[in-house]
């Protein structure tokens, strides 16, 4: 099979972040890798062997990259593309942009929601071609907002509360490793979203405001949502699963208090979406999972 | 009973929030300095407020919230969907519009040098306009860094290109959004509204060397009728200069008005320096002052004048 391809192969395109390589051919989704890769991707249908990374579920895995994780897993049951889920310790570092969860489909590597779904559009598959202008752009917006706070909220609660970081965030993320590899990676990761929190300006806040933040945005989201069955209405788009992948987590994980799920519990019409999506789409699998002290997965509330 | 509000805000820096209190009908009186150091709070933009138990706000998100609390909002008519509209929207200006302008006026080494550092080298005063571009340039930089997880980003053409390309999406969806409708909820403005001002606005107006992102803003016809309509409706007194910064480009021909102090400045300067060095070349002995003693008659006239030989040969 030959492939005709318009943009010309040069290494700066390139960019290559993790230590371990899985195959010669892996990139991240700069603007013009994007057009290499739809053009490759037009080329090969859905293989039967993709496979989705993530950490370790029962040990190490964080709240957030168990959201991420969720959302893109739901995403792909939406979309009816079978993968399956491979747990290695080292998940983050072997991801092209040093994210979690990535995808290796044939012989591609995505990482993250938004590239993974404009790599499945390459592919033919989509949620959002239903959609008019205005709705799309309504789309963006709040995967955004989704992105902006709760994403944020979550990792300011993991690593900047010092409670949840030193009896949570930093036994988890160290557990692969031994002494003294792990004090160092677990702080190592500690300072870098401090500083990263600083930068978009979540330094200063602190936990009850940050709680704020997300029950504000669980309230936004509870009134666009109403009560249709989906975001926009009859189908499922990216942005329902990004949703359900965030709150059914933090539904489902038990932190050093409760309150976070509290905020997302006062919203009826959220939890019975999350309900919805997890009986359509997550039924068939994992129905025993029990929650330890960090309950993950799909699972009964 | 709504207090009285004093405001005091940059005329650069802080388009949005000046817009929210015109929209939100708050009476403030707007003082237009460019020294941070002469602000309440040390930063601008700032608010300063009646009471006394507030003080002074800088943050704009605790100004807007502050103008609320003294009952001026501008989104007292949105209908619930609408605020989380608004809400959705803002969050998606902030990841996609707001890194694209900051590296535009602060990062882009043309824009930054030509426009920015410039402005501010002419506008505020010393010592300021040496430390403060530079900081905020580095600031902005490393702002970059942390937010894309890659501590080795250098500006250049591939940074640019994803940047724009993000801010380019987002504008389209904006005018999408916004349609043929004069505001984007309803017929009076919002925050929403004076959020895209804020940061639109001045875009429209600075002109700058590396323009692709006015370019585009350019071409999208409702987005810029909507924000020269607001200028229009809200800031008529700012007519045609731009209520944010003004760029100082001298053209060629009216130099004349800036030459005699600038002429006046280099013989100074020259002055001062030759002054200086001569004062310390004596002071260390580089050069010494022979105090030749005025001789009272003839009597020893080539003495003197052996002596000085002397000397002129030493």
């Amino acid at each position: 099979m030959t492939l005709m391809l318009s943009v010309p192969l040069t290494l700066s395109n390139f960019s290559c972040y993790s230590p371990v390589c899985i195959d010669s051919s892996h990139f991240i989704m700069s603007l013009a890798a994007e057009a290499f890769v739809s053009q490759i991707a037009a080329a090969e249908p859905w293989p039967e062997n993709a496979t989705l990374y993530q950490p370790l579920r029962e040990d190490q895995i964080l709240l957030s990259d168990c959201a991420s994780s969720l959302a893109v897993q739901a995403y792909l049951r939406m979309c009816n593309l079978p993968v399956q889920v491979s747990y290695r310790p080292n998940a983050e570092y072997m991801s092209p942009s040093g994210k979690v969860p990535f995808v290796h489909v044939g012989n591609q590597v995505v990482s993250e929601l938004g590239p993974i779904v404009q790599f499945t559009k390459a592919k033919g598959h989509s949620l959002s071609d239903g959609l008019d202008d205005v709705q799309r752009a309504e789309m963006k917006a709040y995967m955004e907002l989704v992105n902006n706070m709760l994403l944020t909220a979550e990792l300011y609660i993991q690593w900047c509360d010092d409670n949840t970081a030193a009896e949570i965030s930093r036994p988890r993320y160290s557990s692969p490793y031994s002494w003294p590899l792990n004090h160092i990676l677990a702080y190592q990761k500690q300072w870098e979203v401090r500083r990263k929190m600083t930068a978009v300006g979540w330094a200063g806040k602190n936990l009850e405001q940050v709680y704020e933040d997300v029950s504000q945005c669980c309230q936004a989201l509870s009134q666009r949502l109403g009560t249709q069955p989906y975001f926009f209405n009859k189908q499922p788009t990216e942005l329902d699963a990004l949703v359900f992948g965030h709150l059914f987590t933090i539904l489902t994980t038990r932190l050093t208090s409760d309150e976070l799920s509290e905020k997302v519990k006062s919203y009826s019409n959220l939890l019975a979406f999350c309900r919805r999506i997890e009986q359509s789409y997550f039924e068939d699998s994992q129905a025993g999972s029990s929650s330890r002290g960090y309950s993950k997965g799909p699972s009964l509330f | 009973m709504p207090q009285p509000v004093r405001a005091v805000l940059a005329a650069e820096g802080d388009l949005h929030n000046w817009a929210y209190a015109k929209f939100a009908g708050a009476p403030l009186k707007v003082y237009k300095i460019t020294n941070p150091w002469r602000s309440p709070t040390g930063v601008l933009p700032a608010l300063k407020t009646a009471e006394k138990s507030i003080g002074s706000l800088s943050k704009p998100s605790n100004i807007i919230i502050h103008l609320r609390k003294q009952k001026y909002n501008a989104d007292y008519d949105l209908s619930a969907k609408e605020g989380a509209d608004t809400l959705a929207f803002v969050s998606l200006l902030e990841e996609k519009l707001l890194p694209a302008l900051i590296y535009t006026q602060w990062v882009d080494s043309k824009n930054y040098v030509d426009v920015t550092r410039r402005w501010y080298a002419e506008n505020i005063p010393f010592p300021l306009n040496f430390l403060l571009p530079n900081r905020i340039h580095t600031q902005q930089l490393e702002r970059l860094r942390l937010v894309r997880g890659d501590p080795t980003l250098e500006p250049g053409e591939q940074l640019e290109k994803e940047l724009y390309h993000d801010a380019l999406e987002c504008m389209t969806l904006l005018s999408q959004r916004l349609g043929s409708h004069k505001f984007f909820f309803g017929d009076s403005p919002s925050s929403l509204d004076a959020y895209v001002f804020g940061h639109l606005a001045p875009l429209l107006k600075i002109k700058l060397p590396n323009g692709k992102l006015q370019q585009h803003l350019n071409s999208l016809d409702n987005l810029r009728q909507y924000c020269t309509n607001i200028l229009l409706l809200y800031f008529p007194s700012e007519g045609k200069e731009p209520p944010s910064r003004k760029v100082s480009v001298h053209p060629e021909g009216s130099d004349f008005d800036s030459e005699p102090h600038k002429r006046r400045n280099q013989i100074l300067s020259v002055l001062f320096a030759l002054g200086s060095m001569l004062g310390y070349a004596i002071l260390t002995g580089i050069v010494s002052i022979q105090q030749v003693q005025a001789q009272p008659a003839l009597a020893e006239p080539h003495h003197v004048d052996e002596r000085g030989e002397e000397d002129e040969e030493e």
